[in-house]
């Protein structure tokens, strides 16, 4: 009997529209605007490579131990070098294949000073293959994507 | 005059089938969890536009074997079906193209004409998913047209009348909506509605999943474009008829109820209500463009409510306010079905349509005519 009544004035039909109407609310949205709007990446994100400098001075914090580039398992870290005065080691050039990269981390785990780094950058596309190989001032100023506002 | 009115009815009726579209992407949308169109205009508003232009645009293509005359004419005859109906509907007590003394039957007999637009263009493409769209639509129209047409004499009999203004003004003099003294009546009509615009959940002429687009499989650019505004115009149609009939028309809800009568202000608070909610969007905003579009929108909805609230012109849109309300809560429910009903399968459609909507049809047509005979046998059916 309350099957028949349930059928008779379309109960689960009423119950189908309900839970579509309660879906329009604006909270329940799920779309993310991607160019307008970035989405937080997780806080252990391995993304672009970024070399730091020392943000009083503006130097470079690489000692050119030449550590990450013998850490790296596909050997895309290219560390330039050249000795000064007093017998130290002066970073020249450091250049890095994107195009090769697995962002494994481990390059970041060799560095000794916190010089290389894997940020939660993740637009890191290109139009050429070289353009891919980042060299030294990419690899301290970052990629630079269009940027828009929503 | 009555050119004048012509053309504004069919001006405002293809500005509205165009933004029904958009309203039917964004509440979907929504209901999905999505956003819909968001990035031609602000929020999306030009959209209809750009499909518009983009169809006009596009290659009219005429397949090879088509039946060429019928190609061509078929999504002609849908539009001029569904465009003339508009003629004999109500709008208002102070804005109506026509009044004819068989209004309802006129509108039954030329929307049924539609159907033609449909199986000839089915038939005319040559080709297997727009012949099987055509014979499922049009054995789900003459199924469903007759359920229609039977809830819809239960009105008749209540008002004694097939002119649409003497059903409205009936259900003034009685001051009841006939949906309240024929609520299975109204049922069986919106049931039967749905399956006769060919929507969801009875779309099956055009069910993406098996007829890839039904009966217009093989048009292509304006001529789809056609189809498309044909369909949403029946939706528009059907949404005027079940207002006139079942809904009151242009009254105001509880007309006849002295102390509710600050409802005669529902066209200053619609417009003001409306106003502040684009304020809003535009509060919301972050496009500084987007910002200022929305802010000037909503002050000049503001204002046009401020100005609806002098007298004469209260009076003068009061019908039309009401009428427009009431259809547009039937299009929305339009959209909330196919947004919440999966698709019937063939054979449900028609168990649905011949066991059980025909039958109630006649049985709710049968006990209305009853009841009319005994309360009343000179109003009701006997002297007429």
């Amino acid at each position: 009997m309350k099957e028949l009544l349930r059928r008779i004035f379309l109960v689960d039909l009423i119950k189908g529209l309900k839970l579509t109407f309660s879906y329009q609310r604006p909270s329940a949205t799920y779309t993310e605007q991607y160019p307008l709007e970035r989405p937080p990446v997780a806080e252990r994100y391995r993304g672009a490579p970024r070399l730091n400098n020392n943000p009083e001075t503006g130097e470079t914090l690489c000692i050119a131990c030449n550590l990450c580039s013998l850490a790296c398992p596909e050997n895309l870290i290219v560390v330039g070098w050249e000795r000064t005065e007093d017998r130290r080691k002066k970073l020249t050039t450091f250049t890095y294949d994107l195009s090769r990269c697995m962002f494994c981390g481990l390059c970041e785990d060799a560095c000794p000073v916190d010089a290389l780094e894997l940020t939660q950058d993740f637009e890191i596309a290109e139009y050429s293959r070289e353009g891919m190989i980042w060299d030294r001032k990419t690899l301290e100023e970052g990629p630079e994507p269009s940027r828009y506002t929503r | 005059m009555a050119t004048i009115r012509i053309l504004i009815v069919f001006a405002v009726l293809s500005g509205l089938v165009a933004y029904l579209v958009y309203l039917e992407r964004k509440v979907l949308a929504f209901m999905q969890a999505r956003l819909g169109p968001m990035r031609v205009g602000p929020w999306g508003l030009l959209q209809p536009i750009a499909d518009g232009l983009k169809l006009l645009l596009k290659e009219d293509i005429v397949p090879s074997g088509a039946d060429k005359a019928l190609f061509l004419l078929a999504p002609v005859i849908s539009v001029l079906a569904a465009f003339t109906v508009f003629a004999v509907i109500p709008y208002a007590n102070n804005f109506l193209i026509t009044d004819v003394n068989i209004g309802l039957l006129l509108i039954l007999g030329i929307s049924s004409l539609g159907i033609y637009g449909i199986i000839l263009g089915g038939w005319s493409s040559n080709s297997h998913y727009p012949l099987l769209g055509a014979l499922r639509s049009s054995a789900q129209l003459v199924s469903y047209e007759v359920a229609a047409g039977i809830a819809l004499v239960g009105v008749l009999l209540i008002s004694n009348s097939l002119s649409m203004v003497h059903i409205v003004e009936r259900q003034q003099q009685t001051g009841l909506w006939n949906v309240f003294v024929q609520p299975v009546g109204f049922f069986v009509y919106l049931v039967a509605a749905v399956a006769e615009t060919n929507r969801a959940p009875f779309d099956l002429p055009e069910a993406e999943s098996e007829l890839t687009a039904g009966f217009h499989t093989e048009y292509s650019g304006f001529r789809f474009a056609l189809y498309f505004l044909a369909e949403y115009t029946n939706m528009v149609l059907v949404s005027c008829i079940a207002v006139t009939l079942f809904f009151g028309g242009w009254l105001r809800p509880f007309a006849s109820v002295r102390w509710l009568d600050f409802l005669n202000y529902g066209p200053v608070a619609g417009l003001i209500g409306a106003g502040i909610f684009v304020l809003w969007l535009g509060w919301k905003a972050r496009d500084t463009g987007e910002r200022g579009f929305f802010k000037f929108l909503g002050v000049a909805l503001i204002v046009l409510g401020v100005l609806v609230a002098y007298p004469p012109v209260l009076a003068a849109v009061q019908g039309i306010f009401w009428f427009t309300a009431k259809m547009l809560l039937f299009l929305y429910a339009f959209i909330w079905y196919r947004g919440t009903f999966p698709r019937y399968r063939y054979d449900q459609l028609m168990n649905v349509g011949w066991r059980w909507l025909i039958p109630l049809a006649l049985a709710n047509l049968i006990a209305t005519a009853l009841v009319l005979y005994f309360i009343s046998p000179h109003a009701g059916l006997g002297s007429g």
